[in-house]
C-alpha cells in the first residue's frame, strides 16, 4: 500500500479471517478507516482481550474465560448426558437446532493420524474421567459423518461403554427437502442400511 | 499432463487456501499425487466434497503439472466400502502408512493394487490383524524394502518351520535361541511369505516385527495410528 505500511499489516493481518483474500482485506481496512473508527477501536480492543483471555473450559474444553465455563456450571442442565462434538461451532449448531438440555464435551478435532491427532490431543483421558465421576448415563455422540468423525466414533463409544455409559449416535441420512438423485453414493448407502420400521 | 478417469483412492484431505481441499491421493499410475481440489469446500460443493473422501474407489480427472495436481473431475466407481468399527480405524492406519512410507509422484502400480484389495478384506470378520500383515509386507515390497522371509540371512540357508529367527532390518533373519528378546518363529516367516494366516501368536509376532522394520524405514519415528489402534485394540 503505498505512503502507509501501517494500512499495509492491517490488511495482511485481515487476511487471517477465513474467507478473505487480499480484496475483501482491502475493503475492510478502507472501511474501517473511513467510517467506523470508534467501532474499528471497539473491535481492536475486544479482539486483543478475547485472545488474550478466553481459553478452554477445563470441563468440557468450550471456549470460556472462567475455569468453567457458563454451561458447565448451568444447575438446570441436564447432568446424565452428555454430548460430544468435534468443534464449538458444531456446539452452537446443537443449540441453536434441538432442545437439547444436557451437558457437552468438546473433542477440537477428530481422531486423524495424518494430522497427528489422537486421543491425548481430543481429551480423552479427560473425557474418560468425567464418565467416571458416574452421573452420566447417556454419551451422546455427535462427531462428523465423515470417515475420521465415524472413525472417532466407534472410538468413544468403545471408551463409553468401558466406563458403563450407553452411547448413543446423531442418525445420518437424506436432508429434508432433499431429492435421493441428488444425494451422494455414500449418504444414499448409509441412509438405506439404517433404515427404520415405519410405526 | 492430462490423466483421464485415473483409478485413484483419497489418503487424506486438508483444508487448502479459502475453499479448496489438498488432497494426498493414491493413484494406480502415478502413485501419491498431491492434489488441489478447487472450491470443494463451498456450500453448493457440498455433493463433491462428500465424494472425496477415503476409502472410496474413484475415477479422477487430473491436470498434472509441477508437484501438484488439480481436480478436474471425479467420478466415484463401484459401491462405496462402508469401513465401520476397528476396520475404519485400520483403514486410517494404512492411509497413514502409504503417506509416510511413500514419495509423491513415485508410480508403484503393485502398492495401488494392493492397496485396492486390502480395503475391502478390513471388513472381514475376526482376521483384521493379519489383513494389516499382508498389506505392510506388499507395501514394504513395493517400496523397495522386501523382507526377507525364506532364508536365513549370512548363510541363505532356507529357514526351518521350527527354527527361531531374530530378523536384522536390512539383513534378514537370523538363527537363534529360543528364549532370546524379539525372536520370531520360523513357520510364521514362512507363512507372511506363502500368504497363510499363522495362529494368532504368529500374528501378533508378526506385528512386532513389522513395527520394527516399519519404524527403522521411518527414521526411528512413530506412526500415529500406533496409539490409536493399540488404545482401541486393547479394550476389546
Ligand atoms: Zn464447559
Amino acid at each position: 500500500m503505498p505512503g502507509s505500511p501501517l494500512l499495509a499489516d492491517l490488511i495482511e493481518a485481515l487476511r487471517c479471517l477465513p474467507g478473505v483474500g487480499g480484496k475483501s482485506a482491502q475493503r475492510m481496512a478502507f472501511h474501517l478507516l473511513e467510517r467506523e473508527r470508534t467501532r474499528g477501536l471497539k473491535l481492536a480492543g475486544v479482539l486483543r482481550e478475547a485472545m488474550e483471555r478466553i481459553g478452554n473450559c477445563t470441563r468440557c474444553r468450550n471456549f470460556s474465560e472462567e475455569p468453567v465455563c457458563a454451561l458447565c456450571a448451568n444447575a438446570s442442565r441436564d447432568r446424565q448426558v452428555l454430548c460430544v462434538v468435534e468443534s464449538p461451532t458444531d456446539l452452537a449448531a446443537i443449540e441453536q437446532a434441538t432442545g437439547y438440555r444436557g451437558q457437552y464435551f468438546v473433542l477440537l478435532g477428530r481422531l486423524s493420524p495424518l494430522d497427528g491427532l489422537g486421543p491425548e490431543e481430543l481429551g480423552l483421558a479427560q473425557l474418560s474421567a468425567r464418565l467416571g465421576e458416574g452421573e452420566i448415563e447417556e454419551m451422546i455422540i455427535a462427531t462428523n459423518p465423515t470417515v475420521e468423525g465415524e472413525a472417532t466414533a466407534h472410538y468413544l463409544a468403545q471408551l463409553a461403554r468401558a466406563g458403563g455409559v450407553k452411547p448413543t449416535r446423531l442418525a445420518h441420512g437424506v436432508p429434508l427437502g432433499g431429492e435421493l438423485e441428488y444425494v451422494d453414493r455414500g449418504t444414499l448407502a448409509h441412509a438405506f442400511g439404517s433404515r427404520q420400521a415405519l410405526e | 499432463m492430462l490423466l483421464d478417469q485415473q483409478p485413484a483412492y483419497v489418503l487424506h484431505a486438508r483444508p487448502y487456501r479459502e475453499t479448496s481441499l489438498l488432497l494426498e491421493c493414491l493413484t494406480r499410475d502415478h502413485g501419491r499425487l498431491g492434489v488441489v481440489a478447487r472450491g470443494v469446500r463451498r456450500e453448493r460443493a457440498r455433493l463433491q466434497r462428500a465424494q472425496l473422501e477415503p476409502f472410496q474407489p474413484l475415477a479422477l480427472d487430473l491436470l498434472l503439472r509441477g508437484e501438484l495436481a488439480t481436480l478436474r473431475g471425479v467420478e466415484p466407481v463401484g459401491m462405496p466400502l462402508r469401513l465401520a468399527g476397528d476396520a475404519g480405524l485400520a483403514g486410517l492406519y494404512l492411509n497413514e502408512l502409504v503417506v509416510r512410507l511413500t514419495g509423491r509422484q513415485d508410480p508403484q502400480p503393485d502398492l495401488f493394487e494392493a492397496y485396492d484389495r486390502t480395503l475391502p478384506r478390513l471388513a472381514e470378520e475376526g482376521t483384521l490383524a493379519w489383513q494389516l500383515r499382508r498389506f505392510e509386507r506388499d507395501l514394504l515390497a513395493s517400496v523397495g524394502y522386501a523382507l526377507q522371509l525364506e532364508t536365513e540371512a549370512d548363510s541363505g540357508e532356507p529357514i526351518m518351520p521350527e527354527g527361531w529367527y531374530r530378523y536384522q532390518v536390512e539383513h534378514g533373519p537370523v538363527a537363534c535361541t529360543a528364549g532370546a528378546a524379539r525372536v520370531i518363529r520360523g513357520a510364521d516367516l514362512l507363512a507372511l511369505a506363502a500368504d497363510q494366516r499363522p495362529d494368532a501368536a504368529g500374528v501378533a509376532a508378526l506385528r512386532r516385527l513389522m513395527r520394527e522394520v516399519i519404524r527403522f524405514h521411518l527414521g526411528g519415528a512413530e506412526l500415529h495410528a500406533w496409539r490409536v489402534l493399540a488404545a482401541a485394540m486393547s479394550r476389546r
